[in-house]
């Protein structure tokens, strides 16, 4: 679903090089559910930022469901980073202005769906999180755990092949953030393919593979037979 | 996608209430304040008969002594009785009519009417045809009637509602002018062109019309008294007819010509009516005559005065000024939302999608401007109305002037919002919603 060959990326200045990621080679199946991990500054986020089409690599090639994406131009990454990834963030992102239906809703005007579509994916998303009573309130309206399951429902609205989970429950308390790491896990259990960034050593050990990334290199690889379900502490 | 980005630009008007207020408020002003000098420049300065402004031809001979001729090199504005009649009877033109100024008392035949003094014209027949006046019942008067001078008359619909009733026929009915009795063969229909381009010498361009439209022979027989501007240059013998023969220039004359080429046939043929009238001993000056079509003579005759002029280049100076504030407003507005567009850029926008967003956005801004420019200058105009009765008439604003002013707005804004709306596609995502 995500492969990377010697993938490398570098910041440039008119005086300084920083070499963020220094040949990355991975390989990610689909429905797999890989925890990136690493110290801070090692990369990790980079390396999201690229998987997510959000940046560009500088070396290396990058396959994204067997599609090439060096050198693609801005219109084909958008339309790519629509049809193939979600995004979780840990901040949630949801747009304050635009109700819960509105802010799911976005990702699905970019694809191009007519109006009948649209609504019966939000419908299905908000119900997915459990939401689907809070379809016009706004985000000021909602906790953080709520509003971090209205991002998970416009990541899935789109039904996409890779979610991306950058710390997604870095702003959660622990209940909060064993109910969505449940949610990603119960996604995950029905097929689509898990990207998550995270520090937190016992969230990525709920994952089934664990990417160790330092100084811009993948270190070490720890493949698990199942994901343990285990409170996040 | 673009009815998408309509909504989100109207949700997003609630956003920042204070910039967009301001925004819209700026915008609005400098629209007023362009609109309504644009509306009355455009009241001074439209053709006002633009089928066929570039045949109709406004006519000029150099009359008077040599050694007195205008230092602009210009000839009379006006034409003498002899050269006008001369011109008018030899009907060298598809159609020609000579113009005079009249002013009479009306003595209605209604008890409870008192006697008003109103003005008209004496015209020749063609004149109806040659200006597209419309007439609402009743008929011109024909080329006999022309000739013979009949004590016929045409009036206005307003004229004859006001001496008969509205509604009510005047045709065949007896009009008293200053004693003396004339048949009504016609009401025109409502004719009010502005400036008034037919009569722009001896009479206010933009004042009301006139009442009344008389055969010239018959103004002329019954020496009417002329509303308007007489110059001489030397005293005319005594009586009327000494007026009549003298070189004093009164009259106006025009010409209508089959094509717009044919206007140097007819500037030969004057060249060689004035080289026959000095066989006479008549136009000593140099040959200098003028035949100018509506557009040249309106231009000629400064219709479009410099203040309007300097007042229009100002009002959109001052638009443009609104605009730099709306850029800076617009550049507040949008640079407070870095994170929504990363956000929408990691959900699949492209620049292009961004940039399409962010500039209706600006159109929405535009729009609501528009609305209140509209008002603004339908108050501005109501406002130059009351304080400058002059040209009360050119402050009427149609539906041309109603979507100019949208599409202006809306040119303006999209224009002020480019700036911004560039800047707001340059957000880098990444670093947007690591920020979040």
């Amino acid at each position: 679903m995500i492969r990377m060959n010697k993938l490398s990326k570098v910041y440039r200045t008119h005086m300084i090089e920083t070499h963020a990621l220094r040949g990355i080679e991975i390989d990610v199946q689909p429905g797999e559910f890989v925890a990136v991990t690493g110290p801070s500054g090692s990369g990790k986020t980079t390396f999201l930022n690229i998987a997510g089409l959000l940046e560009e690599h500088t070396g290396g090639d990058y396959f994204l469901d067997g599609v090439n994406v060096t050198g693609l131009n801005d219109n084909q990454r958008s339309r790519l980073r629509n049809e193939k990834l979600g995004f979780i963030f840990q901040g949630f992102n949801l747009i304050p202005d635009l109700n819960l239906f509105d802010n799911v809703d976005v990702p699905l005007r970019y694809r191009g769906f007519n109006a009948a579509e649209r609504r019966r994916r939000i419908e299905e998303a908000l119900a997915q999180v459990g939401l689907s009573a809070r379809i016009k309130h706004y985000p000021s309206e909602l906790s953080g755990g709520q509003q971090q399951r209205v991002a998970i429902a416009r990541a899935l609205a789109g039904s996409p092949k890779v979610l991306l989970a950058d710390e997604p429950t870095g702003n959660l308390d622990t209940q909060m953030a064993r109910g969505v790491m449940e949610l990603l896990e119960e996604i995950n259990a029905r097929g689509t393919t898990i990207l998550m960034v995270t520090h937190d050593p016992e969230l990525a050990a709920r994952a089934a593979r664990n990417v160790h990334i330092v100084d811009g290199l993948v270190t070490d690889f720890v493949r698990r037979e199942a994901p343990s379900l285990v409170a996040v502490a | 996608m673009f009815f998408y980005y309509l909504k989100l630009g109207a949700v997003n008007l609630k956003r920042n209430p204070i910039i967009t207020a301001l925004m819209v408020i700026t915008l609005a002003v400098g629209v007023a304040a362009a609109m309504t000098t644009l509306t009355i420049l455009r009241g001074m300065s439209g053709d006002p008969i633009p089928h066929k402004s570039d045949r109709l031809f406004y006519v000029q001979i150099d009359t008077g002594p040599v050694g007195r001729e205008n230092p602009n090199g210009e000839p009379d504005a006006q034409m003498s009785y002899t050269d006008t009649m001369n011109l008018w009877r030899a009907a060298k033109a598809p159609r020609q009519t000579p113009l005079m100024g009249t002013s009479d008392t009306v003595s209605p035949e209604r008890k409870d009417l008192q006697p008003f003094i109103t003005t008209g014209l004496a015209v020749g027949a063609d004149f109806f045809s040659m200006f597209d006046v419309p007439l609402l019942e009743g008929r011109f008067w024909s080329a006999e009637q022309d000739k013979a001078g009949s004590d016929v008359v045409v009036i206005t619909r307003q004229m004859r509602d006001r001496l008969f009733g509205e509604g009510q026929s005047a045709v065949g009915k007896r009009l008293m002018l200053s004693q003396r009795e004339l048949t009504i063969i016609g009401v025109l229909d409502t004719w009010s062109p502005l400036p008034k381009f037919y009569r722009l010498v001896g009479s206010n361009r933009y004042g009301s019309h006139e009442d009344y439209f008389l055969p010239i022979e018959y103004a002329v027989r019954v020496e009417s008294g002329i509303e308007g501007q007489v110059s001489c240059t030397s005293r005319p013998d005594p009586g009327f007819q000494g007026f009549l023969q003298s070189d004093c220039t009164w009259l106006q004359y025009w010409v209508e010509l089959a094509e717009a080429g044919d206007r140097q046939g007819f500037a030969d043929y004057l060249v060689a009516y004035v080289n026959e009238q000095k066989k006479l001993d008549r136009l000593p000056r140099t040959v200098n005559n003028r035949l100018r079509d509506v557009n040249e003579w309106m231009v000629q005759q400064g219709v479009v005065d410099n203040d309007t002029v300097v007042a229009t280049w100002l009002a959109f100076a001052f638009l443009a000024v609104c605009l730099v504030n709306t850029v800076g407003l617009l550049l507040a507005k949008f640079s407070a939302r870095p994170g929504e567009i990363g956000v929408r850029r990691a959900l699949g926008a492209s620049r292009a999608e961004i940039f399409s967003q962010f500039l209706t956005e600006a159109g929405v801004v535009g729009l609501v401007g528009a609305a209140l420019g509209i008002l603004l200058t339908l108050a501005a105009l109501a406002y130059v109305r009351q304080y400058a009765r002059d040209i009360a008439l050119l402050t009427e604003m149609d539906w041309l002037m109603l979507l100019t002013t949208v599409l202006i707005s809306l040119v303006a804004a999209l224009g002020a919002g480019l700036l911004p709306t560039w800047r707001a596609c340059q957000v880098l995502p990444a670093a947007q919603l690591k920020s979040q």
